[in-house]
């Protein structure tokens, strides 16, 4: 066969349909891709999910590593300590079988207040000298490694189901998902630090409006980590309520109000908390609003809902808008600088919606990490 | 991406004098809890109280 003839011209001309080198070149990717996209299309989606999971699994190391030196250099602590971090790092919560919903909430709410008294048990194990609030720190600390480690599990377990089956349907959900898995690891990694030092975070807004109320006030504990204070406003009684600080807790908003509600006739509640920011929303704005603003997994919600429906009490709610990181990270200034407006309108709002010889519980919702009363 | 700044939260105490209401800006310290009284204000007599405890991005 002579090769030096060869009319490159006629052998790539694209005007004529009966080119076969061109036929070739056009038939192929097709063929390619109707049997073999689904495959190419894992490949690059694959990339993309395995330099996430190796982030995953950077931030969950670095969450241990960051908890370990902190009780290495800040308490007094056993020589094995570190392997019973580790054990408690895969622990695991079964919630209640949900079948049969009647009573669901007070089985929720058991299993998670078994758990949270459990690792506190057992932290006092690792240092037995521990105070309060350095055990609130370690307990949130473990919780943020715990969560960072179940995050990387099961975003690998799907990934890795996804490419033993070569099955691209299969990695499609988590693709979707992905960004916002990605979203609240990195906002919990970057909440370490704030913790640590004790700084408030974002959620803290709630406790800061309210525990600067309480300044100056008798302050007695409630229901556990939950401080009261009664004060008086305009010819009202005011029952100010929050989570007792500067350690990092919640505490249990709503078994102190249901024991204020047993003792005295309340007219009015009022919850100051953080909320969530719609994407395009003004971060650190105020907002008003009815019905219980508390956030977790529903139980102190629904204690509080049925303590005000038995009452016939209204609920009022005042919300700073941030996203997921503001909310768990170093208080931005934005946020802070909302503190005396938002105690301003709580303040309007209590003088709006009731009369003179009313009571009132004034509740300031979320973590009180930094935030003293 | 490769020329974008690394963003760093650095955190500031913001004191307050409840006796001339001047307010001061500094960096937070290890012990800086919010509503305590801090330094000695420099404008009067007072002795300031922690304001407010908040960070700032900075670009590194």
């Amino acid at each position: 066969m002579n090769f030096t003839n060869i009319d490159f011209d006629q052998l790539f001309a694209m005007n004529d349909d009966s080119n076969p080198l061109m036929m070739i070149v056009w038939i192929l990717p097709i063929i390619l891709f109707v049997f073999y996209g689904q495959q190419i299309q894992l490949f690059v989606t694959s990339r993309e999910i395995k330099k996430a999971i190796k982030k995953l699994d950077s931030f969950r190391d670095e969450s241990r590593k960051e908890l370990v030196i902190y009780i290495e250099q800040n308490l007094k602590h056993e020589n094995n300590f570190t392997k019973k971090i580790d054990r408690f790092l895969d622990y695991f919560t079964i919630m209640p079988v949900d079948m049969d919903p009647n009573g669901i909430v007070d089985k929720v709410q058991h299993t998670v207040r078994a758990r949270e008294d459990y690792t506190r048990e057992h932290i006092k194990t690792l240092s037995p000298q521990i105070n309060d609030i350095e055990l609130a720190k370690v307990q949130t600390l473990l919780e943020i490694a715990s969560s960072l480690q179940m995050i990387y599990k099961i975003v690998n377990h799907m990934f890795l189901t996804a490419k033993k089956q070569n099955n691209y349907p299969l990695i499609l959900p988590l693709q979707m998902i992905l960004p916002f898995i990605m979203e609240q690891a990195d906002a919990m990694r970057e909440a370490i630090p704030a913790f640590k030092n004790n700084q408030p975070v974002g959620d803290g807004i709630g406790p800061m409006v309210v525990g600067k109320m309480m300044l100056d006030h008798k302050k007695e504990i409630i229901s556990f980590q939950t401080a009261l204070a009664k004060t008086d406003f305009e010819g009202r009684i005011l029952y100010l309520l929050k989570a007792e600080g500067p350690g990092s807790t919640v505490g249990r908003p709503a078994d102190a109000l249901g024991k204020i509600t047993s003792e005295n006739k309340i007219d009015a509640i009022i919850m100051i908390d953080a909320a969530l920011k719609m994407e395009g929303e003004d971060s650190a704005s105020i907002a008003q609003g009815f019905g219980a603003a508390i956030g977790g997994i529903g139980t102190e919600r629904f204690q509080i809902e049925d303590v005000a429906t038995k009452n016939k009490i209204p609920i009022f709610s005042i919300v700073v808008k941030q996203s997921v990181k503001e909310a768990i990270t170093l208080m931005t200034k934005e946020i802070a600088d909302k503190a005396d407006e938002t105690r301003l309108q709580v303040y309007e709002m209590i003088k709006e919606n009731t009369a003179q010889g009313q009571s009132i519980v004034v509740i300031g919702v979320g973590n009180t990490v930094g935030v003293p009363q | 991406m490769i020329f974008s700044k690394k963003k760093i939260t650095i955190a500031y105490t913001v004191e307050k004098c409840p006796k001339c209401e001047m307010l001061r800006k500094r960096k937070f310290l290890q012990d800086d809890v919010l509503f305590s009284n801090s330094t000695k204000c420099s404008s009067c007599d007072g002795i300031t109280v922690i304001e407010k405890i908040f960070g700032e991005l900075m670009e590194q």
